[in-house]
């Protein structure tokens, strides 16, 4: 059966089902759009030759919610609600990419106090963002781990305390709408820091828990070792980044490589593994949320005093204009590298004429095509759940 | 609340509009005594029962998603309730819609409340699910799962707290139990409500729409579910690129402005904008920069430029933007773009960067800028079927998608 191409040896997801053996007796299964190990409404076609996938092909846009369309139909101040339902497992960064965004092509001081918090802000939401992709891959897994959604429930306990914090911030849950122009809306409470520290005591001491659950667990090695291997070389090809590029031993991480918010002082362990399997991702996601906990602690000692926001009250939405100029922010996301991609142009100076958001989910499942062939059926589900994709900001 | 069933239905809820039991043998039957009282009796248990333990189907697209996991997760706990989360249709009681409904999912999530056995409810949660939010007059979004499936509960949210969830949860026991003791009274029977249940949205509906576009959308009935075809890779698309390996360049980095100047003819940069390439020498720039280590496409974007009239007349135009990126230390961004006349094909990147295949499939389906040697140019976001790519200017962003919206 001719699977791979001269690309390399690579499968080639371009080969059509008419390029393989026509006499083998292959089976068609459709998995998703609505299937709870889908991560949202993801569908991919995998043409099975007994319970070994031969090829599959991805289908998106069933969540496609025309948020470039409507970007360009609101004003520059408008944007940061839309932009939160995106990504919605880590809210707090898709305001961030935005605003950052807008920052630059309008020429917007960010004050160091609002950069700082910002920066607490996404060390948190990358905590609280692993901790249900660790319990979400739990279920994926299935019955290996206690009937499946035992991680599950004991990740969310956890990732509640960090919704607690940032809706004592902002009021919300997620959704939060607390970047804007040049700096934060919501201000640190009384007495965050103390309650910030309490969380991360709680989750650091059950973090070794969810370690020996899993990471130190023959049976999730035996799920996850081996499996889904993609290398680094097609990583860095598809545009693949975050752990899934640092689990391929790709040293590459946008907080330390190209620093923004208080990343210039506040220096990053970056976790490196070279397997390239679900396990490497899944010990690559483990030590970052440690490493996060680390920055969170001293970003929370370390938030200057100082103004929040570095512009002037807005009290008109067309106030803000722009009439040239293109620029693209990208930043760290849990996911990889999240940009924001804008060109203002003088027909609407109130608007981005074009809006592109640049999201690593969507790479992330550019590599399905080549690493799910060769897998069986429940390790697809595996290589799913290790690519952590949200559809939200997939299809847009 | 008011009572709205005849009395006699009081009596044999579950028997009534039940055809097999208007037969006349059932009639004599039940007109024993006692057996009337004792069907009624096992209706009680019966109700008791559908209402105390509702299965939830998780209709999950979106951000909801996430509350509705959290909502069955430690701290909620749903399940004290006899509420748990079955994710097949046919063991479910509760289809809980949770996220934005889009033209391409609304045919799937008919589907499977179809496959849903009666008695069977549904709890709009969250306002993308009861209105469809801030999406509701895009092109692409139906404007509430009622517009497909009838409602029982709304809860409203965006998204709605777990607790929100669990009282609406409460409600819908409440008015299982009120139907079958045919107490329920519907919103639009009750007067008191009637003020308070329909809001009035006004439709924002773009001046300059073009009433021809949602025309062909109708006529395009099974643009929904054509995208179900396998393996669609169109026939007679070109052949896979052959990929060429790039040999690393070792000569010292050398910045990008300077590259494109000498190399690649440009001779003007705009502040603040990317250097404009010659679409010839597009694909020899990306080999070249990815040579130099330039290992990673970053996006490759177009954007629409609608023609224009009077003193600015301009005619229309496409513009093509693209970055590629070292990666490790002191990461690096190269931007270059294209100006693109309508109708003009760009050289594909892909048999430089893999990643440009999904790229550039979302481009050619949201601006229908073509790519010339791209092995598999099918639309990616929109159904297959679709008319128009949405985000040129001129594409009217509350087109119409009959039956959808």
């Amino acid at each position: 059966m001719q699977t791979q191409s001269a690309r390399r040896g690579r499968v080639d997801p371009h080969l059509s089902m008419r390029d393989y053996d026509p006499e083998a007796d292959l089976m068609l299964l459709h998995f998703g759009p609505q299937h709870p190990s889908t991560h949202g409404v993801f569908r991919m076609d995998l043409h099975l030759d007994g319970e070994v996938v031969v090829k599959a092909t991805p289908y998106l846009g069933y969540l496609h919610r025309a948020v470039e369309k409507l970007c360009e139909r609101l004003t520059y101040v408008q944007q940061t609600p839309v932009v939160d339902k995106n990504d919605y497992v880590a809210p707090m960064t898709n305001e961030q990419a935005l605003n950052m965004a807008f920052e630059k092509l309008l020429n917007v001081e960010v004050p160091r106090r609002a950069r700082w918090v910002r920066t607490l802000f996404a060390e948190l939401q990358r905590i609280a963002s692993h901790l249900l992709w660790l319990g979400t891959f739990a279920l994926d897994l299935g019955g290996a781990l206690g009937g499946g959604s035992t991680l599950f429930i004991h990740t969310f306990r956890e990732r509640e305390l960090i919704l607690d914090l940032f809706e004592e911030v902002t009021g919300a849950r997620f959704h939060y709408n607390t970047h804007t122009l040049g700096g934060n809306r919501h201000d640190l409470p009384a007495g965050f820091d103390v309650k910030v520290k309490a969380a991360l005591a709680e989750i650091e001491a059950r973090l070794d828990g969810y370690e020996t659950m899993t990471l130190h667990n023959s049976i999730f090695v035996a799920r996850t070792r081996g499996v889904g291997v993609l290398d680094g070389e097609l990583a860095l090809e598809l545009g693949i980044t975050g752990p899934i590029l640092r689990a391929s031993g790709v040293d590459h991480d946008l907080r330390r490589d190209a620093p923004y918010g208080a990343y210039d002082e506040l220096k990053v362990r970056v976790a490196v593994e070279q397997g390239g399997d679900c396990y490497a991702r899944a010990k690559v996601r483990v030590a970052e949320m440690r490493d996060s906990i680390r920055l969170v602690r001293e970003a929370i000692e370390g938030v200057p005093e100082g103004p929040l926001c570095g512009f002037k009250p807005i009290r008109l939405v067309g106030q803000v204009k722009a009439t040239a100029g293109q620029v693209y922010v990208a930043i760290e996301t849990p996911r990889g590298e999240l940009g924001t991609f804008v060109i203002a142009s003088p027909d609407n100076p109130t608007a981005p004429h074009r809006l592109k958001i640049r999201s690593p989910s969507l790479h992330a499942l550019s590599a399905i095509p080549y690493i799910v062939p060769g897998a069986t059926v429940s390790d697809a589900v595996a290589i799913l759940g290790s690519l952590d994709p949200i559809m939200g900001e997939v299809d847009r | 609340m008011a009572v709205t069933d005849p009395p006699e239905r009081r009596a044999l809820p579950v028997l009534a509009g039940a055809p097999a039991f208007d037969a006349p043998l059932y009639r004599t039957l039940l007109s024993a005594p006692g057996l009337s009282v004792l069907a009624g009796a096992l209706d009680e248990l019966l109700a008791w029962g559908s209402r105390n333990a509702l299965w939830v189907f998780p209709m999950a697209t979106s951000c909801c998603g996430i509350e509705l996991m959290a909502a069955a997760a430690s701290r909620v706990d749903l399940d004290r309730m006899g509420t748990i989360v079955r994710a097949t249709p046919r063991q479910a009681d509760v289809m809980v819609v949770a996220g934005t409904i889009t033209v391409k999912m609304a045919p799937r999530v008919k589907a499977l409340w179809e496959q849903m056995p009666e008695p069977r409810w549904c709890i709009a949660m969250g306002s993308c699910a009861i209105s469809g939010d801030f999406y509701r007059n895009l092109y692409s979004v139906i404007p509430g799962i009622d517009t497909v499936i009838p409602v029982d509960v709304y809860v409203p949210g965006c998204p709605p707290n777990p607790e929100a969830l669990m009282h609406g949860l409460l409600r819908l026991q409440e008015k299982i139990k009120a139907t079958r003791a045919g107490t329920f009274a519907a919103p639009e029977l009750n007067p008191a409500l009637l003020t308070t249940t329909r809001p009035s949205i006004a439709r924002v509906v773009d001046a300059d729409r073009d009433p021809t576009q949602s025309d062909q959308q109708t006529a395009s009935a099974d643009h929904a579910t054509a995208s179900d075809k396998t393996d669609a890779r169109p026939e007679g698309s070109p052949e896979p690129a052959a990929y060429e390996a790039v040999a690393p360049d070792a000569s010292p980095a050398r910045d990008f402005a300077d590259l494109v100047r000498d190399e690649f003819g440009v001779t003007d940069i705009p502040a603040g904008m990317a250097p404009l390439v010659e679409t010839a020498k597009h694909v020899a720039l990306a080999r070249r920069l990815r040579a130099l280590g330039y290992k990673q496409l970053v996006y490759v974007v177009v954007s629409h430029y609608a023609a224009k009239t009077g003193a600015r007349a301009a005619p229309e135009r496409f513009e093509l933007a693209c970055a590629v990126r070292t990666v490790g230390e002191g990461s690096r961004v190269a931007a270059w773009r294209l100006a693109l006349e309508p109708g003009e094909a760009v050289p594909t990147l892909v048999g430089v960067y893999a990643g440009a295949d999904w790229q550039e499939r979302e481009q050619y389906d949201l601006t229908g800028v073509r790519f010339a040697g791209h092995p598999d140019l099918r639309r990616i976001m929109m159904p297959e079927d679709w008319v128009g790519h949405p985000l040129r200017k001129d594409y009217a962003a509350d087109t119409a998608c009959p039956p959808w919206r």
